[in-house]
């Protein structure tokens, strides 16, 4: 049984998502120690590091969810619309598959011709599922309940807590790497008059710089770390999808349909993209699938998730959607 | 004296993890009564459902009259059943004859034209996706619970505390074991 693959799939995200996680942890650690260690600072820096990443999981935690749906011009469904009573229909028929209670809000993006749908809230019982206009002409009910099925799980798998209090940790070393280049250049301003190199102020300075340095890497290195637990969670989520609907057919149809809109979504912008279910803008960087492009790209190629969902070779897929008018996705090297 | 400490030690650790266990077995019993509820709310919504179907698409259906009466008798068995045997065996008919239904409802192009219709439709078919979703659930969680407590080391406790394997929502009728064709062209 395809299922039981399934189940199995999810299993090692899971594992690898926990692993990226500590390594993370792992990394910030030895940042903190690093410093304190080079500069016998003591426990301060670390301190102040974790200060800094706890006020940004809180702007995080008491703004994101509303802050998404309003950039992307999000309106509650009217239910008078058969279309709309549809779409909260399905979303309700999941809930139960899933157990989700109380049922996520349902949302659309008005007047986006694309097909596309994200799930946004930080704890299970105020979640919010999204769909463009687009997904709710060009869809059928049963590729809907896919896509659904997809951001129900994101909400079911508390992704959307993970990824903010990741990103919300990358934040938090970009403001230090900010401060401490700024703190060290004025220092050497200070110092730069004078020649003597033990001087507070150019100790001060050489300190900064180093440390903005080093946030640098670690700000660099989080990115790419938040980037692979994001195309991770996509994985995960069509799987469980999968085990939702019992139905890989759904999903898999859905992101043909994706696949093959050329347009990108007006709603979505770089910071907003890698919530979404398929990348919304268009990114050619996310249909390649080489060494470098699996570093950087958000979400992962929707042939290789296609393939994934359908048992078929990533090759196949890419023959199929070029054959029905598409553009080619690229394979890489 | 570090022997009996060790022992003390073991004995503290055994209790922990039997509480752990005990109150993970109990925390899955109460998850199969919950999404059990669930199926009963889900099928009592179909109940109502079904007799503002029926007076739709009646005028329509003239020559579909053996559907309708098909589907109006499976919901009077199936709201008159009381044992739980009996109850799946009526529901499993009711669901036939409303897959019989749509059917026809989908054969008849001005009656899907009715936006009254349609609306029904949608509700049918929800009602009918909300029943199988919520007997699956129900099914997963007898699964992991019927799991848990036959398997080592926890059907020890299970068997001390006298935890019985939870029924599966079986599917009574041989015909509805048959997955649907779904048509994707469309």
């Amino acid at each position: 049984m395809a299922v039981i693959q399934f189940y199995e799939e999810e299993r090692r995200n899971v594992r690898k998502s926990y692993l990226l996680v500590f390594l993370f942890t792992l990394m910030m650690g030895g940042f903190g120690l690093l410093i304190d260690y080079l500069f016998s600072t003591g426990p301060w820096f670390t301190l102040v590091f974790l200060g800094i990443a706890l006020i940004q999981v809180l702007i995080g935690v008491f703004s994101g969810p509303s802050l998404v749906l309003a950039s992307t011009g999000a309106k509650p469904v009217d239910i008078r619309n058969p279309e709309h009573k549809q779409l909260e229909n399905i979303v309700n028929e999941l809930s139960v598959a899933t157990g989700l209670r109380p049922t996520p809000k349902v949302y659309y993006i008005p007047s986006d011709p694309t097909i596309n749908a994200f799930a946004t809230g930080l704890k299970k019982d105020k979640a919010f599922v999204c769909v463009t206009e687009g997904l709710m002409h060009n869809l059928s009910r049963e590729e809907t309940q896919g896509v659904l099925a997809h951001e129900l799980s994101h909400v079911h798998n508390q992704d959307m807590l993970y990824m903010t209090l990741l990103s919300a940790i990358v934040g938090a070393v970009v403001i230090i790497q900010i401060f401490a280049f700024r703190g060290g250049l004025q220092a050497l301003a200070f110092s730069g008059g004078s020649r003597n190199k033990d001087s507070g102020c150019g100790y001060a300075a050489v300190f900064l710089l180093a440390v903005g340095l080093a946030a640098t890497v670690f700000a660099f290195l989080g990115r790419l770390i938040l980037l692979a637990v994001s195309r991770q969670r996509e994985y995960l989520a069509d799987a469980h999808a999968v085990e939702i609907t019992r139905n890989p057919n759904g999903l898999s149809s859905a992101l043909r349909k994706i696949a093959l809109v050329p347009v990108r979504s007006k709603a979505a912008n770089i910071a907003t993209a890698s919530l979404f279910m398929a990348d919304p803008l268009k990114r050619a960087v996310n249909e390649r699938s080489g060494f470098w492009a699996n570093l950087f790209s958000t979400h992962p190629p929707l042939y290789i998730r296609i393939a994934r969902l359908e048992a078929k070779s990533p090759d196949q897929v890419i023959r199929e959607l070029s054959a029905g008018e598409a553009q080619p996705p690229n394979p890489g090297t | 004296m570090i022997a009996l400490w060790i022992i003390l030690g073991v004995l503290v650790l055994l209790i922990l993890w039997a509480i752990g266990i005990y109150n993970g077995l109990i925390t899955l019993k109460r998850r199969i009564e919950n999404a059990w509820s669930q199926i009963d709310v889900q099928l009592k919504r179909r109940y109502d459902l079904i007799p503002n179907l029926v007076n739709s698409v009646k005028g329509y259906m003239k020559f579909e009259q053996d559907t309708l009466t098909k589907v109006v008798e499976a919901r009077a068995k199936a709201v008159s059943a009381t044992s739980i045997p009996d109850k799946i065996q009526a529901e499993g008919v009711l669901t036939q004859a409303l897959r019989g239904l749509l059917a026809v409802v989908e054969a008849y192009p001005d009656l899907k034209a009715t936006q009254e219709v349609t609306s029904l439709m949608e509700e049918l078919k929800n009602t009918e996706n909300l029943i199988s979703f919520s007997r699956q659930f129900y099914n997963d969680n007898v699964m992991s619970f019927n799991t848990r407590i036959s398997i080592f080391p926890s059907n020890i406790l299970a068997n001390m505390f006298n935890f019985k394997t939870q029924p599966f929502f079986e599917i009574a009728d041989a015909t509805e074991r048959q997955t649907p064709k779904v048509d994707l062209t469309a």
